[in-house]
């Protein structure tokens, strides 16, 4: 199960999940298997037989995927811009 | 000289940087006191490889993140001592490598710079003394699920993540690690890969990798700054983690850059306490 929030701010709030670039992944899959969070949906029959299903279950600042990753197929956000971003949002929430 | 190693490559021939891992293992092993593992023969059978393991502290050469040589030592439960990523060694050195499978200019550059980095940090590590000299006195508050153990230290010089990695600040400086929620997730730890002194962290940077046969886990660091010190004793011992990932398990010493700011994103004990529990709850289900 995904957290809701994160550092107090609703989880959906918060842009931070893999990006596939699909001209370098050769779907071994070794993605899926490796991340606990479900984050990841294999469509075996697909012509793109992987996609990000569930990019809020991704824990905000984990890359642990990309760096198994053999072809260098994943990415992720600015790490400082996410966290900048978080401080905003809780700024403005806690504003009103 | 690098001498004593089995040396463990990944040899896959299907990529330049598989062919450079078996290259700088044949080099290695030109030094007869090296001695090669072929990870295919290993693959067959057990017997030659596991005395050569047995006797000499683990070279791990992966090619690239598919980590085909250290998952191999991990199914075969070997100790790791020492390991080098072929592709993140190039990014590093800023050298492109060629699509085709024959060792080139840039990938005979990067052989050298390896070999000669594994060098110097042999030399280096012979050096070495062990000067973690100060002690914290952690004061545990633990819950129990199933037959595992979680602490989590009450004192409130220590900060959190929700990363689940901690830092205990004192003057201007913060020791780091991660808690017992990440050690009890990853089981036994295989291999640290330490930060390097003098390396610049931003908060939420990460700072070392921890692995084991189930999971690679970086180490989110709670704070900005230098690192000043790195625990030296992980390198050999990374089943320390296991044992107490506060006290001798823990990772680095960060000489901090803005903790006023850094605090504004940071937990105390109280809230990852809960946390923490959330969670294990919802990785058992």
């Amino acid at each position: 199960m995904s957290e809701t929030t994160f550092m107090g701010v609703e989880r959906g709030k918060i842009d931070w999940k893999p990006t596939i670039d699909y001209s370098k992944c050769d779907y071994c899959m070794e993605c899926t298997k490796f991340c606990p969070h479900k984050v990841f949906e294999v469509h075996e029959n697909d012509e793109i037989k992987l996609i990000v299903k569930n990019p809020n279950n991704c824990v905000v600042f984990c890359r642990a995927c990309s760096k198994i990753c053999g072809p260098d197929a994943l990415s992720f956000p600015d790490k400082n811009a996410t966290t900048q971003r978080i401080k905003e949002i809780r700024k403005e929430e806690s504003n009103g | 000289m690098v001498e004593n190693y089995a040396v463990l490559p990944c040899n896959g021939l299907d990529k330049s940087a598989g062919v450079i891992s078996g290259e700088i293992a044949i080099k290695l092993c030109e030094n007869e006191k090296n001695e090669i593992i072929c990870p295919v023969f290993y693959r067959v059978t057990d017997a030659k490889y596991n005395k050569i393991a047995g006797e000499h502290p683990l070279l791990v050469i992966d090619g690239c993140p598919t980590r085909c040589a250290s998952k191999l030592a991990a199914e075969k439960n070997l100790k790791i001592s020492q390991k080098i990523l072929i592709t993140e060694e190039a990014k590093n050195h800023h050298i492109e490598l060629n699509s085709g499978l024959r060792i080139l200019e840039n990938e005979k550059s990067l052989i050298e710079i390896i070999l000669n980095g594994l060098n110097k940090a042999e030399a280096q590590h012979a050096q070495s003394s062990d000067e973690n000299t100060i002690q914290f006195d952690f004061d545990y508050e633990t819950f129990q699920n199933g037959k595992f153990n979680f602490r989590v230290p009450k004192n409130p010089q220590v900060y959190y993540n929700e990363n689940d990695c901690w830092a205990w600040v004192f003057g201007n400086r913060a020791r780091i690690g991660v808690t017992d929620f990440v050690q009890q997730n990853l089981s036994d730890i295989l291999y640290f890969t330490p930060p390097e002194i003098g390396a610049e962290i931003d908060q939420f940077g990460e700072v070392g990798d921890i692995e084991s046969s189930k999971a690679l886990v970086a180490l989110i660091s709670p704070v900005s700054g230098e690192v000043v010190a790195i625990n030296e004793s992980l390198v050999q011992k990374p089943e320390m983690i296991n044992e107490n990932p506060y006290e001798l398990g823990w990772v680095a010493e960060i000489e901090l850059a803005d903790f006023e700011s850094d605090k504004e994103l940071l937990i105390g004990f109280d809230k990852y306490f809960e946390l923490m529990k959330k969670k294990v709850e919802n990785t058992n289900g």
